[in-house]
């Protein structure tokens, strides 16, 4: 296996774990803004 | 290796805490409801519940067990511990559906099970999480001692104190509902040092170079991407202890009860994509460790990642480290302690001690009281530094026992309490015997175990098509599962012990539980279970 697909195999496990800490930050803002505009509690 | 300074360690530990606490002072109420405490509104969004569930599922232990299959499995260690996990994961959403339509007020699983069956299924139900939230509480103070034994001046046992001690400081008054804030926060700081710390650790190793460099260290098994050994050895029995987990586990059972119901697949598919990447890419550090021919201290692979991360990490990045580490003990720590005071109130109070008549003020206090004596316990059995993976598949094979009863329980009409717990009895027997070696696998006895270990295996894959495509999709994988496995298994599973007698608790449950069901004659009225599992607050109004 060549070393190019070798070091995309050990580096796509950050990327992809960026892309979720993109959505989990978005969502986890949406959750406030929600809850500040209904008036609601967090959790 | 470098060591942080008595002063930078005391900062970042305290500064965590502390802004945990903090946070939770925002939602922090005089008088809690016994309800929020245990499942908060049950209408968290996606972006909170998404995140704890995440942050509970990544804990200390799965780092560095997922790095330590890294580093003795090679190429495919890593997938092999993460990616199973991660299944985990996507595998309960059906049934947590399920569990939201006929329970939509259940605080524990184990409550739903006395609603459907009876007060000796709840406490089986309700004992095992007991037993493995302290198991859980206890890996992760270790992990907390070890590391900070490992980066600092202080010893093992201030380490385990100031992460006891911190854990429980936050999580006291708000319980479940602290637990989710916090989660957030903690998670998205651990992302963000996952993130940063993989590719430098991957470039200050050497980069693509490595590979070339460091290759001949592998084995022919370790350069096998579909290496059999890592696939036997680890990725199917901590598939199989994993799976049960999933469906046994309160403080996953927990999030499912918390979560807007509409939200629960996206929620679900977020955290399994989210484990997978963290887990997985963190487990690469024993691969790419492994290619570096660096050789953990002392012998122990749980000292791996550390001693990776104080030798090769910049003084910030360490500390990056050392918040990623902390930060995921500390929010498994405090989602078991969130499942331990609930179990108390719901399963031991609410639900026995009180008669009928429970009092939401004192069931919080026994909630309280609860996270103090676990902590505590949790402290004193840290002394003992187990091994962190083969608790793992133990406690696995321990819930295994459960799943198939506790599913088939809530689809099925004629499971009754007596299948339910001979089934339970029957496999947990079964697997200590074949685990502890009290029986030899061999003659016919020996066969005899492969054949249950067989439709174990048709077990697993049954319950897997069964969630997502239905009941004869489910069996027809079952049938074709176990008849699949059968020959490979026959006089060779044997010498895979750990996974054989995973199997096995499968195997035996489900056989005793649909045997001993098809006698039973009663039909159980699924919409009773939704009447006797209700809001202990508004119930006393």
């Amino acid at each position: 296996m060549s070393s190019f697909l070798l070091s995309a195999y050990i580096l796509v496990w950050p990327i992809l774990a960026a892309g979720v800490l993109l959505v989990l930050t978005h969502g986890v803002w949406k959750d406030v803004v929600d809850a500040r505009r209904e008036g609601e509690s967090l959790v | 290796m470098h060591q942080l300074s008595l002063t930078t360690v005391l900062l970042l530990l305290f500064g965590f805490y502390a802004l945990s606490f903090l946070m939770t002072l925002k939602i922090g109420q005089k008088k809690e409801s016994a309800d929020g405490y245990m499942t908060s509104n049950g209408a968290i969004g996606f972006g909170m519940s998404a995140s704890s569930m995440t942050a509970t599922w990544v804990w200390a232990a799965s780092i560095y067990a997922a790095a330590s299959s890294g580093y003795k499995y090679g190429l495919s260690g890593a997938i092999h511990y993460g990616f199973w996990g991660a299944l985990m994961i996507l595998f309960i959403y059906p049934f947590g559906r399920r569990f939201r339509e006929v329970a939509p007020n259940a605080h524990t699983l184990a409550e739903i099970m006395h609603a459907r069956h009876g007060r000796c299924s709840q406490m089986m139900l309700a004992l095992s999480n007991v037993l493995g939230s302290i198991i859980s509480l206890m890996v992760n103070f270790t992990a907390a001692g070890a590391l900070v034994s490992m980066l600092s001046p202080l010893s093992f046992l201030q380490g385990v104190l100031v992460a006891a001690v911190g854990v429980l400081s936050y999580t006291l008054w708000s319980g479940f509902r602290a637990s989710v804030l916090t989660d957030s926060v903690q998670l998205l700081a651990m992302i963000l040092a996952a993130v940063i710390i993989i590719p430098f650790m991957f470039f200050a190793l050497g980069g693509p170079s490595l590979f070339v460099e460091g290759w001949h260290r592998l084995d022919v098994e370790q350069a096998n991407f579909f290496s059999k050994n890592a696939l036997l050895e680890q990725g199917a029995p901590f598939f199989i202890a994993v799976l049960a987990y999933a469906i046994g586990n309160q403080t996953i059972a927990q999030r499912l009860f918390a979560v807007r119901e509409d939200l629960i697949k996206r929620t679900f598919i977020t955290a399994t994509i989210g484990y997978g990447s963290i887990v997985i890419g963190l487990g690469m550090l024993g691969f790419l460790a492994l290619l570096g021919g660096i050789s953990p201290s002392d012998g122990d692979l749980n000292n791996l990642v550390p001693q990776m991360a104080a030798t090769y990490l910049p003084p910030a990045l360490l500390c990056l480290f050392f918040i990623l580490i902390i930060g995921s003990l500390s929010s498994t720590a405090d989602s078991d302690l969130s499942a331990l005071s609930s179990i108390m109130m719901t399963d031991i109070y609410g639900k026995n001690l009180a008669r009928g008549k429970p009092n939401p003020t004192l069931m919080i206090w026994i909630g309280r009281i609860t996270m103090i004596v676990v902590t505590a316990l949790g402290v004193a059995f840290a002394y003992l530094r187990l091994d962190i993976l083969s608790m793992l598949v133990f406690v696995g094979a321990l819930w295994g026992a459960i799943v198939f009863p506790v599913i088939v329980s809530l689809y099925w009409d004629r499971v009754s309490n007596l299948a339910f717990t001979t089934s339970v009895l029957a496999a947990f027997l079964v697997f200590l015997l074949v685990r502890f070696d009290v029986v030899p696998l061999t003659g016919w006895l020996g066969g005899v175990l492969e054949i249950f270990g067989s439709v174990g295996a048709g077990v697993v894959f049954g319950l897997m098509a069964f969630g997502f495509f239905g009941k004869r999709v489910g069996l027809l994988v079952g049938l074709i599962g176990t008849v699949a496995v059968l020959p490979w298994a026959w006089q060779q599973m044997r010498d895979y012990q750990v996974l054989l007698s995973s199997l096995l608790a499968y195997g035996v449950s489900a056989v005793v539980c649909a045997g001993v069901s098809l006698f039973n004659r009663e039909r159980f009225d699924f919409d009773v279970i939704g009447e006797r599992v209700t809001n202990f607050q508004s119930a006393t109004l």
